[in-house]
């Protein structure tokens, strides 16, 4: 019939462009890939997708603002935290040789507790090498040792770090190496003691420890609230007379490191830590002070801190470094 | 009565017989731009959440020494059959240690997902194209129909215009599973800030649970809608990307229908 013979043509005509658009439209969406799986890298993820989880991350900051509080628990929901990662905790602190530096205080000249750098602590490990490694259930207790997982650059960097520092110990010598904003020497700043720490309002919890890589448990933390801390020990105004807008902390020997926004910090929730399930706190859990935030991953609640540091300077984030969001807010 | 012989097509013109018997096509507009746009934008970025899922899943199961999954498996009590995913699938696809890209993509590509998704369900609901999508009364009876038909164990699909009452079910569901994944993923994304929602849920691990559930039930979709459109032909499957579909005239017609409602 004369009649469907048109209609086939008529259907070519149309399969034919529909493909072709079809065909442009696939090109165009691997080229979309292609451009972000080639893109240069910050911070060792794709600029573009960086970029979506700093987008993200604002949008969030604005939509929500950290007003919400993370729900709590009864204490008997909770469990004892499982230890994941030993960074900054590998060798035990003689616990007599702690101090908290904290760098960029209101009027921290005035305060008896100010010294020209604190850089200049010593803190004093144990001595025996081997007898404390840290504690990470990570690793199988007779699992032979495996290829350290670093970065050919980075390990380069660290070679020549290690070469410029001559005797001293260098900082950061976990994956992410050095943190960019460590202190210079002769930064001046307070070096509290616990007792300092501690006589502040006691303040206790029971709240969702959740880790990035997918699993999370309740815990019950009790210490002070960083938001009490940061108003006995308030940060300084810049010239415009604005508050800071970056908080940051590394442990003693600068392995690990992490920076907040100022604001996550004020959240009433934002603790620091010492102690758990009603015990003084572990070492390998970061005593004696770590952070719990209930607003940010695990990977964000530094243990072992030896410095706070308020700064306008976006802090550098251990794994941030490592391709990780810098904000990793709840 | 005896038949004349003029309307007997078939003696009248013996060389063209096969031709003749061919029933008068047309060719009928089935699915509009839009729903066509949407469908194939949805195909690689939902692959892509899936995708970068495994991989992001894949990191709770570096802690396999201690804290083995507990969540993710079939199973009952403490017998465990599956366990997901077993070391080798995660080896096939070069799971281990791309976490982060595929956090930097998850977090990306679920805004693509999420608009083109919202986009899909507002253009079914302002064209009124819902009225082929949603299950009737008879659909139920229709699938029951068309399952026996796929399993050999019944002959001829129930008659149908735009999709049969199998396809109404599904597709409706799959859009439904689609809303339950933004959901669930917001959970799991903000479940401090938008903790009510995680607490409606049944917590941050049920909500993690459905969300991977979900993406589990993706998959058995896609399986199904692929055999059945490699089972539908090409015809079928022309007319989600030509948006035009070629019917015999004596059949139902979805523009009649469309225009109908």
């Amino acid at each position: 019939m004369d009649q469907n013979i048109e209609v086939k043509k008529q259907s070519v005509r149309r399969t034919r462009r529909s493909f072709l658009v079809a065909a442009a439209g696939a090109a165009g969406g691997y080229g979309f890939y292609r451009w972000i799986d080639r893109a240069d890298e910050d911070q060792l993820l794709q600029e573009p997708l960086r970029k979506a989880l700093n987008v993200n991350a604002a949008l969030a900051k604005t939509v929500f603002d950290e007003r919400a509080l993370a729900p709590t628990y009864n204490v008997s929901e909770s469990r004892e935290l499982r230890v994941n990662g030993n960074y900054g905790l590998k060798q035990a602190l003689v616990p007599g040789s702690y101090r908290l530096q904290v760098v960029g205080m209101e009027n921290a000249k005035a305060h008896p507790k100010y010294v020209n750098d604190v850089t200049a602590w010593d803190y004093q490990y144990v001595a025996e090498e081997g007898k404390y490694e840290g504690h990470d259930t990570k690793v199988a207790p007779k699992a032979e040792d495996p290829a350290p997982n670093i970065l050919p650059a980075f390990a380069k960097a660290m070679d020549e770090y290690k070469k410029a520092q001559g005797s001293k110990p260098p900082r950061g010598q976990e994956e992410a190496g050095k943190s960019d904003s460590t202190l210079e020497t002769g930064t001046g700043g307070l070096l509290l003691t616990m007792d300092d720490v501690t006589r502040l309002p006691r303040h206790e919890m029971v709240t969702q420890f959740k880790c990035i890589e997918g699993w999370s448990e309740i815990v019950h933390w009790g210490g002070v609230r960083l938001a009490d801390f940061i108003a006995a020990y308030p940060p300084a105004k810049n010239a415009q007379g604005e508050l800071p807008k970056y908080v940051y902390m590394e442990t003693p020997n600068g392995d690990y490191y992490c920076g907040y926004n100022l604001k996550e910090c004020m959240h009433p929730q934002s603790t620091l830590v010492t102690e758990m399930a009603g015990k003084p706190m572990e070492q390998f859990h970061g005593a004696p002070l770590r952070l719990h935030m209930p607003i940010k991953y695990g990977y964000k609640q530094i243990k072992r801190i030896g410095l706070i540091a308020y700064t306008d300077d976006k802090p550098d984030d251990y794994w941030t470094k490592l391709g990780y969001d810098w904000y990793a807010g709840l | 009565m005896e038949p004349t012989r003029e309307h007997d097509p078939a003696v009248e013109e013996d060389a063209e017989a096969v031709e003749t018997f061919e029933p008068a096509l047309v060719l009928e507009k089935k699915h509009p731009l839009a729903i066509r746009w949407m469908h194939w934008v949805n195909f690689p970025v939902l692959f892509t959440m899936i995708w970068s899922g495994i991989l992001i899943y894949w990191n709770d199961s570096d802690n396999a020494y201690r804290h083995p999954h507990e969540v993710y498996r079939v199973g009952l009590g403490s017998l465990t059959l599956v366990r997901f995913f077993p070391p080798w699938f995660y080896k096939a696809i070069d799971a281990p240690y791309h976490v982060t890209t595929a956090l930097g993509y998850h977090f990306f590509f679920m805004w693509i997902f999420a608009i083109n998704g919202l986009l899909y369900v507002a253009f079914l609901l302002w064209s009124r194209e819902w009225k082929f999508l949603a299950p009737t009364k008879a659909s139920i009876r229709e699938a029951i129909q068309v399952t026996l038909v796929d399993l050999h164990l019944r002959k001829g699909l129930p008659p149908q215009t735009k999709y049969n009452g199998a396809q109404r079910i599904a597709y409706s569901s799959v859009i439904l599973m689609g809303f339950g994944s933004l959901v669930t993923g917001l959970a799991i994304y903000k479940p401090t800030q938008l903790h009510w929602i995680t607490s409606l849920l049944g917590g941050y691990e049920m909500a993690r649970w459905l969300h991977f559930w979900l993406t589990i039930s993706f998959c058995g979709f896609f399986l199904v809608h692929v055999g059945q459109v490699i089972l539908a032909g090409w015809n079928n499957f022309r007319a989600m990307v030509s948006g035009y579909e070629l019917r015999r005239k004596d059949e139902p017609s979805i523009e009649a229908e469309r225009s109908k409602s």
